[in-house]
């Protein structure tokens, strides 16, 4: 079981792993994600970014994420709030959010999303990135894209699978042994992996799902019997769509969360 | 005034305030239309020199099934862009966007990026494709389009009139919202 404030050693890592992505600055799903992982006994937290932008408690998600039994990583956001210019290519209701959080977000939280890393990983275990592992702001939606990350993944006895958020949807990509890459649909919540097979695992979001179900998502990896189970809990969506409006911030940005888009 | 805004640049360097329309729009708005030529208020769907109709639209603003999007410049309404949406049908994933420039800011590049925002602004909305329907007289709205990232996917021959009353060709140009970040993606 997690247990807050002792450091995980990832080089250790063996027990089964809780997958988080997207948090987005939304308390309440966050919340409700770590009280539900309470009773999964996973020996860490990998989180695969954007802890920040879009919601309204920056300090209060990075303040809980900042202990070191959570594995973060910096997402595209994290590093637009660092570097204004990278949020130039946001559209107006991410950028308005991203302006809103470089004005309240704590000193002190600015220095630990400075020393985020890109990717983590376990040497032919796994690998973690946010958007792919040679970008943060790249997407995997698409086969040529899936194909090409599989592809390097693959070369040189990479490791088989590689965790990946940005999208804020669940996703899971195959490569088999002849190299043929497939997006497979998610039917069943637990899916056991093939032991030759290569795969990408997005988990979904917890802060701003956006595959219709407004539930916070995560998922958790069991590398014994090689499975991802796909979960997600219910959360005080009304709380955090309250505070996203009473910062003033763009009100779609508290109406999506109904509605999981 | 704006809950939220956005910087953009234009190819001469001049630098424009993006933001959702606003109610105290009102009288802006219809200076930037009774300012627009004859030949880009005809492509228009509304008399938007009446003031009924742009009272209309600042009084009904839900941005949820239509977003307008100004830029303005020193004060001034200078461009307004419309995306249209739907929550159910067959076309809800779908939306139509709408793009008009004041005459002294065309060719400045404050059409694409005007089309380039809602495009953004699409995706955050979970829109897949964007629709937009052009007279084929509006060349230089086709190259914004295109500029943007839309292609053609139909004309309609003699289906709508020119300023002049003949008819004239439709164009139906297509953005897949989620394909435009293969390319930017390709181009990093």
């Amino acid at each position: 079981m997690v247990q807050p404030g002792v450091p995980v050693i990832l080089g250790q890592f063996a027990m089964r792993l809780a997958v988080i992505a997207d948090v987005h600055s939304n308390l309440e799903a966050l919340e409700s994600v770590l009280a539900a992982l309470q009773a999964e006994g996973v020996g860490a937290v990998l989180n695969l970014g954007d802890l920040v932008g879009y919601g309204a408690s920056p300090n209060e998600c990075l303040k809980m994420l900042t202990n070191s039994y959570y594995l973060n990583l910096a997402g595209n956001h994290d590093l637009a709030l660092l570097s204004p210019e990278k949020a130039e290519y946001f559209n107006i209701i991410a950028y308005q959010a991203l302006m809103w959080q470089r004005e309240v977000v704590q000193p002190e939280y600015r220095e630990f999303l400075q020393g985020l890393p890109l990717t983590r990983g376990m040497p032919g275990k796994f690998l973690a990135c946010h958007g792919t592992p040679t970008s943060a702001e790249a997407y995997i939606t698409h086969h040529f894209q899936g194909k090409k990350v599989l592809a390097e993944l693959s070369r040189g006895g990479g490791p088989r699978v590689c965790f990946f958020g940005h999208t804020h949807r669940r996703a899971l990509w195959y490569r088999d042994i002849r190299g043929k890459v497939a997006r497979l649909e998610i039917s069943r919540p637990q899916v056991f992996l093939e032991a030759e097979g290569h795969y990408l695992i997005n988990p979904g979001s917890v802060g701003q799902p956006r595959d219709g179900n407004p539930q916070a998502a995560y998922a958790v990896f069991d590398p014994e019997e090689f499975s991802i189970h796909f979960k997600s809990t219910a959360y005080d969506i009304p709380g955090a769509q309250r505070r996203i409006l009473q910062a003033g911030l763009p009100p779609f940005l508290a109406e999506r969360l109904a509605q999981g888009i | 005034m704006a809950p939220y805004q956005k910087e953009g640049v234009l190819k001469d360097g001049t630098r424009v305030i993006l933001r959702p329309m606003v109610q105290e729009d009102r009288d802006r708005l219809l200076e930037f239309f009774r300012g627009l030529e004859e030949k880009d208020r005809l492509f228009l769907r509304s008399d938007v020199r009446d003031p009924a109709v742009i009272d209309h639209w600042v009084h009904n603003i839900d941005y949820q099934k239509v977003f307008p999007l100004l830029a303005e410049y020193q004060g001034r309404i200078v461009g307004d862009a419309t995306l249209h949406m739907r929550k159910v049908g067959w076309k809800r994933h779908l939306g139509n966007i709408r793009v008009v420039v004041a005459k002294d800011f065309q060719g400045k590049g404050l059409g694409t990026l005007l089309i380039n925002e809602v495009v953004e602004l699409a995706g955050e909305f979970g829109l897949e494709k964007l629709v937009a329907e052009i007279h084929f007289q509006a060349q230089a709205a086709l190259t914004a389009f295109k500029h943007a990232g839309f292609s053609v996917k139909a004309v309609f021959e003699d289906l709508v009139k020119d300023p002049q009353g003949r008819n004239s060709d439709l164009v139906v140009m297509v953005c897949d919202v989620q394909a435009r970040e293969r390319r930017e993606v390709e181009s990093r």
